[in-house]
């Protein structure tokens, strides 16, 4: 896939009477990864899910451009992978079969080796990798969330708190995911860990 | 650019739901267990001898699409909302396009409600004494029944689970969209009961098959609006 680039001006999101973004602007490049940091509740998250396109701003705009030019809204999705505390996989399905699933849907024409071979990259052991989600602990389940979102080897990369449940090696494990699609992808990283936060080539530091 | 086809994206949607739906048993047993419960209360209360001869063939077509009805509703409508649950929705909407998650959202509840049909029926057909001189002619308004029924609960479950998840809201919904089409399907199984002929259910089931179509017809463009927004 083609590099992209993600372009948003004067974001700015309200819930009814509470503003949660006021003119937020920035861009995310191959290359880059931009931090997005900031106290609870600041709107990391939802910066996220606006670049995404899983939210509308109240004002402002989010442009995504390959080297065509400009990409409609319906084709980001085909470009982009996303991990968030809200995003969760099929619990009833075991990590393979949620990655059988994805793959799928994304037209994706990948052996089971290669499916196992993605999981065993974010650190999900092969005898773990049949058992169903819904079995899993947090720190498991966060590893086939991080799994789904890398499967399609995306040019754009959304984290929300990618080591959220995740021990030291799980944070190692993510950090070397950042650093691999740094090359190849524009990355964006919501977060409050001070690990994480250096990992910025460019930041958002959003107040309340 | 995707290298899949809609049909196969849609059956990847089904296959997950029919897999989740197999190892969870949620949907079934809701549906089942309210099918057969209601069946049970209405044939231990009037059974076959119960109602005047006169009066058989309107009340025990009302009674089987009561008791379809309702059974199906208690699984139906939960299709979209266990995706809002279960936090999955938002990886769907960004995985899988509109279409296709409409596609296999559909026919998973088709092959419930069949399934409901196929189980609940015969059953109420025993124990009730229905006798339905046109089998061919019901069995052909079951399963358009079941497409347009099928329609009507996917999208109406979809725009719900975007308002909470509301089941008050499904049935206030669904009110204006299904009472139509239960009154064409009454209709036509008690000309099914009563005649051997298709030709005696064709008015009722060009009314299913127009509704049924319809009601797809404006779920293929307003789905992705719901879904998206």
């Amino acid at each position: 896939m083609s590099a992209v680039s993600v372009e948003f001006q004067g974001v700015s999101k309200r819930f009814g009477n509470r503003s949660v973004l006021v003119a937020v602007s920035g861009t995310l490049r191959q290359g880059q990864v931009l931090v997005v940091a900031g106290p609870n509740g600041a709107g990391k998250s939802t910066l996220l899910n606006i670049l995404a396109g899983l939210l509308r701003p109240s004002r402002g705009e989010v442009v995504y451009r390959d080297d065509d030019g400009p990409l409609p809204r319906p084709r980001w999705f085909e470009r982009l992978g996303m991990a968030a505390p809200d995003m969760s996989v099929y619990e009833e399905l075991s990590a393979l079969e949620n990655l059988r699933f994805f793959a799928r849907l994304r037209g994706l024409h990948l052996e089971d080796a290669a499916l196992r071979g993605v999981l065993e990259g974010l650190g999900l052991a092969p005898r773990e990798q049949t058992r169903l989600v819904g079995t899993y602990s947090s720190g498991m389940k966060q590893r086939v969330k991080l799994a789904q979102a890398v499967l399609h080897d995306p040019p754009v990369l959304l984290l929300d708190e990618p080591s959220s449940n995740l021990d030291e090696t799980g944070h190692e494990v993510v950090a070397g995911l950042v650093a691999r699609f740094r090359e190849r992808a524009a990355v964006a990283v919501a977060t409050n860990d001070p690990r994480e936060r250096a990992w910025a080539d460019a930041r958002i530091d959003l107040a309340l | 650019m995707r290298a899949s086809t809609l049909l196969s994206e849609s059956l990847a949607v089904l296959g997950k739901e029919l897999t989740a739906e197999l190892r969870s048993r949620v949907a079934l047993n809701a549906v089942g267990l309210f099918g057969l419960t209601t069946l049970i209360a209405v044939a231990y209360q009037i059974g076959p001898y119960r109602i005047q001869e006169q009066d058989r063939p309107h009340l025990l077509a009302a009674l089987l699409w009561v008791i379809l009805f309702f059974a199906a509703t208690s699984g139906l409508s939960r299709v979209f909302v266990k995706e809002e649950d279960a936090h999955t929705a938002k990886t769907l909407r960004l995985a899988a396009r509109p279409l296709a998650v409409l596609a296999g959202k559909f026919l998973f509840n088709l092959i419930l409600l069949a399934s409901l049909y196929a189980f609940i029926v015969p059953l109420y057909c025993a124990l009730m004494g229905y006798s339905v001189r046109g089998v061919p002619s019901l069995v052909l308004l079951l399963a358009c029944g079941a497409v347009a029924l099928s329609a009507t609960s996917t999208i109406v479950a979809a725009i719900i689970s975007r308002a909470s998840g509301s089941t008050t809201l499904f049935a206030i919904l669904s009110v204006p969209l299904v009472l139509p089409l239960l009154v064409m399907l009454i209709q036509g199984t008690r000309a099914a009961a009563g005649s051997a002929a298709v030709a005696a259910v064709l008015p009722a089931l060009q009314g299913v098959v127009s509704l049924g179509g319809a009601t797809l017809l404006i779920s293929v463009y307003l789905f992705p609006v719901v879904w998206h927004d």
